[in-house]
């Protein structure tokens, strides 16, 4: 019963809530930021992130740098952390934070797909997995022809099994369907974490279904904005929106049909919680979208952590982590490429 | 030497100037040295804003929707072609590159500067639909001036007009990354593009530099014998 999770939340939870409290206070805060932003090499930046929780990961890597080894190994820590969490973690958290893995596994798979169609190696494609989404037959996938093929052979012994049915086809593989593929998985993906969060019930069940609304809702504008001027028709574009969310369904029905950024512009600003974010934005404008959305999600992720007794810590912190590592990737390229005045276009506080 | 006699108003009173065709063709030389300081500069502040866009686009559609690994290794008709033009004993040599896209990868790069002949550069876009041939190939073929004394300035010529085709040609590079990809990535193949073009321009400049610098110590040297 929502209320009384004190009383027994601590007997199974207590131990991981602390240890992603604990992970939480790691974050990086805004005098590292600022250290970070006034450096003028990559081994400066290896030189500040040594006084961090990224400094174990980085201490061996010799010089020089690339962009890609700092992202590579500060994902590390997040698998490392994750990993602790995961084999510590009894049901339903257990159930819960692979549930956080399965957008990586299909971003793995899509690669895999890709990579393949245009005859890139396998090894090579393998190295550019997300170490969270990596399962055991992920190899095999390289062998497969169409869906159909991909389901059967590799993709049924997944968690990912029961969200294909819905775009199983016999058709060969190309862009286009691997896009739909994509876009369909995570789709099914987002609604069936969210019907898995409503069952826990309680603080949980509150607290995700807003995080996880914001998310559909998130990916709804992206995909409206990507398609506009693309062969994507309205009526696939609309199959590609979650069945839940804010815009679910009159909002989805305005934005199918939106052909600019104005007009989805004009969509979001009917509902006041995305009033702020295109309030930030000129007209026309869009390259400063995807920052709004992120500043939007690190608010409601670091939100999560005022309210105790509940399993959204746990997917805010490894959202916020995410993020971080993002901040750090797009702050490494900036001091590579000498262009730090463009630092903060798209650096995202967290603290 | 051949003269030019130019009526110039100083100090309110028409006077008589005389251009030589040697002080012609250094400040020639000259103008064409400037444009292309101007050019390059202009390809650094476009290369950097690109490659910039590209790490915006890697930040917002993640790092494994954006990556080198989903480049096609498959061959392909090439989205771009470079003609080369010399002018050597009154025949045209024309050699063609290929470019693949989306990212203006150049695979030819090869050229050469004689005394006496003027390379010129041509760049057609977007012309994958119009030529069946294999990406990276060059060819080689002599054929009959058109016009031996023309010296144009730089110019690009579009295979297809500048239209819903040129957008389809677009997207279909940029497909290697998925069909619906950031709008950032659509400005980060622009910025490419415009490199190119730019490149192209300092490539024909270049060419007129080297042609004015050769006439000016031929001329230099006739005056010494």
């Amino acid at each position: 019963m929502y209320g009384f999770e004190a009383m027994t939340f601590n007997i199974h939870g207590g131990y991981l809530e602390a240890i992603v409290r604990g992970h939480r206070s790691g974050l990086l805060t805004t005098a590292d930021y600022n250290n970070l932003c006034q450096c003028e090499t990559l081994d400066d930046i290896k030189m500040h992130l040594s006084a961090t929780e990224y400094g174990p990961y980085l201490q061996n890597e010799p010089s020089p740098l690339h962009t890609t080894t700092i992202v590579e190994k500060c994902t590390l820590k997040l698998v490392d952390d994750y990993k602790h969490m995961l084999c510590q973690a009894t049901e339903p958290l257990s159930t819960f934070l692979e549930y956080i893995t399965y957008g990586h596994m299909i971003d793995n798979v899509v690669l895999i797909v890709t990579g393949t169609l245009h005859e890139r190696d396998v090894q090579e494609l393998l190295e550019k997995c997300h170490p969270l989404g990596m399962f055991d037959s992920i190899a095999t996938l390289a062998v497969a022809q169409n869906m159909r093929e991909l389901y059967r052979l590799v993709l049924v012994d997944t968690p990912l099994a029961p969200y294909f049915p819905e775009c199983i086809t016999s058709e060969d593989l190309d862009d286009m369907s691997i896009e739909i593929m994509r876009n369909t998985l995570y789709k099914a993906y987002l609604e069936d974490f969210y019907r898995f969060c409503q069952k826990l019930g309680g603080a949980t069940a509150e607290i995700m279904s807003d995080l996880l609304a914001f998310e559909a809702d998130r990916r709804a504008v992206n995909i409206t904005i990507n398609s506009i001027g693309t062969e994507l028709t309205r009526d696939d574009r609309r199959k590609l929106y979650s069945n839940f969310g804010l815009f679910y369904p009159y909002g989805h029905e305005e934005l199918a049909v939106c052909e600019d950024i104005d007009q989805v512009r004009a969509v979001m600003e009917k509902y006041p919680p995305y009033q702020s974010i295109f309030a930030k934005l000129s007209y026309g404008e869009s390259q400063m979208l995807d920052k709004a959305f992120y500043e939007e999600e690190v608010k409601r992720h670091c939100l999560a952590f005022e309210q105790q007794f509940h399993y959204a810590v746990f997917f805010a912190y490894m959202r916020l982590r995410e993020q971080e590592i993002r901040n750090l990737m797009w702050i490494s390229e900036c001091v590579a490429q000498n262009q730090k005045s463009r630092v903060h276009d798209s650096v995202v506080f967290i603290f | 030497m051949e003269e030019e006699r130019r009526e110039v108003c100083l100090n309110g009173e028409e006077e008589e100037v005389v251009i030589k065709d040697e002080d012609k063709v250094a400040l020639q030389f000259m103008d064409s040295l400037h444009n292309y300081l101007s050019l390059s500069d202009s390809l650094s502040s476009t290369l950097r804003q690109g490659w910039l866009e590209l790490a915006s686009a890697r930040y917002s559609m993640g790092t494994s929707r954006v990556n080198s690994s989903l480049l096609d290794l498959k061959f392909h008709s090439a989205a771009t072609i470079l003609k080369i033009t010399e002018n050597e004993d009154g025949k045209f040599c024309v050699f063609t590159c290929f470019f693949m896209m989306p990212f203006c990868n150049i695979t030819c790069t090869t050229l050469y500067d004689s005394i006496g002949t003027q390379p010129h550069f041509t760049l057609q876009k977007w012309v994958s639909s119009e030529h069946e041939l294999e990406s990276t190939k060059l060819e080689y073929k002599n054929e009959q001036p058109q016009d031996s004394n023309s010296i144009k300035s730089s110019e690009n010529l579009m295979g297809l007009a500048d239209n819903d085709e040129v957008q389809k040609e677009r997207h279909k590079s940029l497909s290697v990354f998925g069909v619906l990809i950031s709008p950032k990535l659509r400005a980060t193949q622009l910025s490419f593009e415009k490199a190119l073009e730019t490149l192209i321009e300092i490539a024909n400049l270049r060419s007129s530099l080297l042609h004015s610098f050769s006439q000016l110590n031929q001329e230099v040297e006739d005056t010494k014998e």
